[in-house]
């Protein structure tokens, strides 16, 4: 047995990664301090928008993207969708889920369900409003825009993986008066979120939601080894482009074996 | 038990993917990665029936209860279940001409329908983001203007070093900024990734607890 051709840096770099993670996991379990995390806009205003919704008598829209669950960043999202729900079934504010895969909304309807049933309203929960749409991309596109139309969302948070959709969400959104809160890892998308949000998680500062929100500290202590596994790129970056400007390419090579 | 069987489960299936993606040689091993990859598509085309289930509750409730707009419930309702049925006891084969008719004259002119209105949304969002209220807002609506003239034969006209200008803003301040925020989200996707298999993060299961 051997490693496939053009990933063996890859693995024994994944290795390195995963053994460093599992390491921070230990030292923060046993109660080693853990660094400051710097503000994320986006995090901190999420009672905000979930408070406005409360106040304006408007339920919460909430979006996990149109990535299938081998996306990190859905998995990444169940995280703030729980937080997200948590917050609305404390205010008795309704959360609207909206779901492109079937295979996604008995994942988000269990997240909000255990949410209401975690704040001791379990009897608030309501089914309906965590919602299957359609597993064509604008079918569901045109779905949500459509619950976004009738409905009106005082906030609407779209956390998740999005392509062509990202706009389309967000330009609805801030037409209906919707406070904005995305987060995406897809570059191309990015942008637009920025342009058109309130506030935007870009790229890792959403797998770092989780982390943010629960305060926990094992979690945490995730955010220290992708910190170290940056300034290793950041290391090799600097290395390859030193040695390829001088007509050295061996490391360049090593790294693609 | 309700939490850590599927943790085990998720475990052992998630260890085994990765070595059947990294290694290769004995034939077990790919044997194995493509009955993985069969039952996890078997597990999601199953799971659409869930999906049918909650739209026809939720449209079902709107039409009984006849909430705003419920004649469009009735129309997704007939939709759906006219199009399962036409697709498992008519048409019975993705090659069959009145399916490859019905999605090449209705499902894609809808589709591209939809995309289209991405034109406008974007003039929109351009208009509010390039509005200038600070520096940041400047430097954009100064780079998307020699973005766009440079893209265009106007720019070239004006001066040669318009779209010059534009593809060092696109190869370069662009790219290092994407690849930035590729890295950081590739590391916290492994992480996620990571944390979900070991099962330090639960909420694939509905809820943290």
């Amino acid at each position: 047995m051997k490693i496939v051709s053009g990933y063996v840096a890859a693995f024994w770099l994944e290795l390195v990664f995963l053994v460093t993670l599992l390491v921070v996991i230990a030292r923060a379990r046993k109660g080693l301090k853990i660094p400051e995390v710097y503000k994320v806009a986006g995090l901190d205003h999420l009672d905000e928008a979930i408070g406005r919704a409360t106040e304006m008598g408007r339920p919460v829209h909430f979006s996990p993207g149109i990535g299938y669950l081998d996306n990190a960043q859905t998995l990444a999202a169940f995280a703030i969708l729980s937080y997200a729900a948590k917050a609305c079934a404390r205010y008795d504010t309704p959360i609207i889920v909206t779901n492109r895969y079937s295979v996604i909304y008995p994942i988000t309807e269990g997240i909000v369900r255990q949410a209401y049933l975690e704040v001791g309203k379990p009897e608030s929960f309501v089914p309906d409003n965590v919602r299957f749409i359609a597993e064509d991309q604008f079918a569901y596109a045109s779905g949500v825009t459509g619950i976004m139309n009738r409905e009106r969302p005082a906030a609407n948070l779209l956390i998740g993986a999005f392509w062509a959709e990202s706009l389309i969400f967000a330009e609805v959104g801030n037409s209906v008066g919707s406070i904005q809160i995305s987060g995406t890892a897809n570059t191309a998308q990015i942008p637009f979120f920025v342009a058109a949000c309130d506030y935007c998680l870009i790229g890792e500062e959403l797998f770092a939601a989780s982390a943010y929100l629960s305060k926990d500290p094992v979690l945490m202590g995730n955010l220290i080894a992708e910190d170290w596994g940056k300034m290793v790129m950041i290391a090799f970056i600097l290395i390859g482009a030193i040695l390829q400007t001088f007509g050295n390419s061996s490391f360049t090579k090593l790294l693609a074996k | 038990m309700k939490k850590e069987l599927p943790i085990a489960l998720g475990l052992v299936a998630g260890l085994i993917w990765i070595i059947t993606t990294y290694f290769t040689g004995p034939r077990w091993v790919e044997t194995v990665h493509q009955e993985l990859s069969k039952w996890y598509q078997l597990a999601g085309a199953y799971m659409v029936m869930v999906g049918v289930v909650n739209l026809t509750r939720v449209h079902g409730h709107r039409i009984t209860q006849k909430k705003k707009d419920w004649m469009y419930s009735i129309v997704a309702l007939v939709c759906m279940f006219g199009i399962m049925i036409f697709g498992i006891f008519i048409a019975k084969d993705s090659n069959n001409p009145g399916w490859k008719t019905f999605y090449s004259q209705i499902i894609a002119p809808m589709n591209a329908t939809v995309y289209s209105t991405l034109v406008f949304y974007i003039a929109s969002a351009a208009y509010r983001a390039f509005r200038i209220r600070n520096s940041q807002a400047t430097i954009l609506l100064v780079s998307a203007l020699i973005m766009m003239l440079g893209r265009v034969p106007l720019g070239a006209m004006i001066s040669p070093v318009i779209p010059q200008l534009a593809d060092w803003i696109l190869n370069v301040p662009n790219v290092a900024g994407m690849r930035g925020i590729q890295i950081g989200a590739a590391f916290g996707g492994i992480a996620t990734a990571l944390r979900v298999l070991v099962g330090i993060e639960r909420g694939y299961m509905g809820g943290t607890e």
